[in-house]
């Protein structure tokens, strides 16, 4: 993979967000914040419904998207040599249950860095999630770091 | 709102509350494994885990950014949290007791906004996560949703 990469749109989805798969991933983390379970309570505090927690994106891509093997694959590099180094995400807007988010995977960056153990490469893999109504409302970066 | 903090009650150095999550279980990798859609079997299957010079499974990262996650918005309401981004720095495994802890380091007066140093470590001090985030704090005297 060369950098002329960058920029490469690597998958184009539909992802309808789940009541229960924001429960799922809240309880897997083990954060028992009413906000992902409670519409009620949401409401209290001025949510439309029951939130996502601030990780939930990872469901995003993986569930609803190519998946990790799938990805790396049109990456051209092998799972088994892929770790994640580093993630963050970018909030622009609130997603609920019944929101249909469109989202498009691509491949921001490509660098290479010298460490300790040789040559390291880095490949910054960015999701955007849009609403149904246009907005974008969430932006995963994964930086995933190809053992030599 | 329960854990509204505005702009003006914060100082560069507070700390966010500790938090100390139950022993990382076996079960919660598999259950973490559905939620997330990652079945790589590293944080799963103990042999693969072996093989692969951990001595057993794993935990996802995204499961520690997750418990840092849980302490930021235990803090602050959810919708002011604007960035978070960590790095990943050590290997999590079943039985580890994480702690996460945090605090402000800069305070941008124009915008209400903070950024914060975030750090996850294990029951030895070991650290598996570092990080930072910011948010958006509503200044007193706006309603909330104005600001």
């Amino acid at each position: 993979m060369e950098h002329g990469f960058k920029g490469k749109r690597l998958a184009e989805f539909s992802y309808p967000v789940e009541r229960c798969k924001i429960r799922e991933m809240s309880e897997a983390i083990g954060d028992p914040n009413v906000l992902y379970t409670d519409p009620e309570a949401a409401r209290v505090e001025g949510y439309e419904d029951v939130i996502a927690p601030p990780t939930f994106g990872t469901c995003v891509g993986l569930w609803g998207g190519p998946g990790f093997p799938d990805l790396c694959r049109k990456l051209g590099v092998n799972p088994i040599q892929m770790l994640h180094a580093e993630h963050e995400y970018q909030y622009l807007g609130p997603i609920y249950p019944g929101d249909i988010l469109h989202a498009t995977i691509e491949l921001a960056d490509v660098y290479t860095k010298e460490g300790r153990s040789g040559r390291m490469k880095f490949y910054v893999v960015e999701t955007t999630c849009m609403s149904q109504s246009g907005e974008k409302v969430l932006i995963s970066r994964a930086t995933l770091l190809e053992r030599a | 709102m329960a854990n509204v903090r505005y702009f003006e009650d914060v100082k560069v150095g507070d700390e966010i509350p500790r938090l100390t999550k139950d022993p990382v279980t076996e079960t919660q990798l598999v259950r973490y494994a559905g939620a997330s859609g990652d079945f790589n079997p590293i944080h799963t299957v103990h042999r693969i885990g072996e093989e692969a010079g951990f001595g057993g499974v794993i935990a996802h990262g995204l499961l520690i950014m997750g418990f840092v996650g849980q302490a930021i918005t235990q803090w602050i309401p959810n919708r002011h949290l604007k960035r978070f981004h960590v790095r990943f720095m050590g290997v999590t495994r079943p039985m580890d007791v994480i702690t996460v802890t945090g605090k402000i380091i800069q305070k941008i007066a124009e915008e209400n906004r903070i950024e914060c140093e975030v750090e996850a470590r294990d029951q030895k001090g070991t650290l598996k996560v570092k990080g930072s985030f910011e948010a958006e704090l509503p200044s007193k005297g706006c309603s909330i949703d104005d600001c």
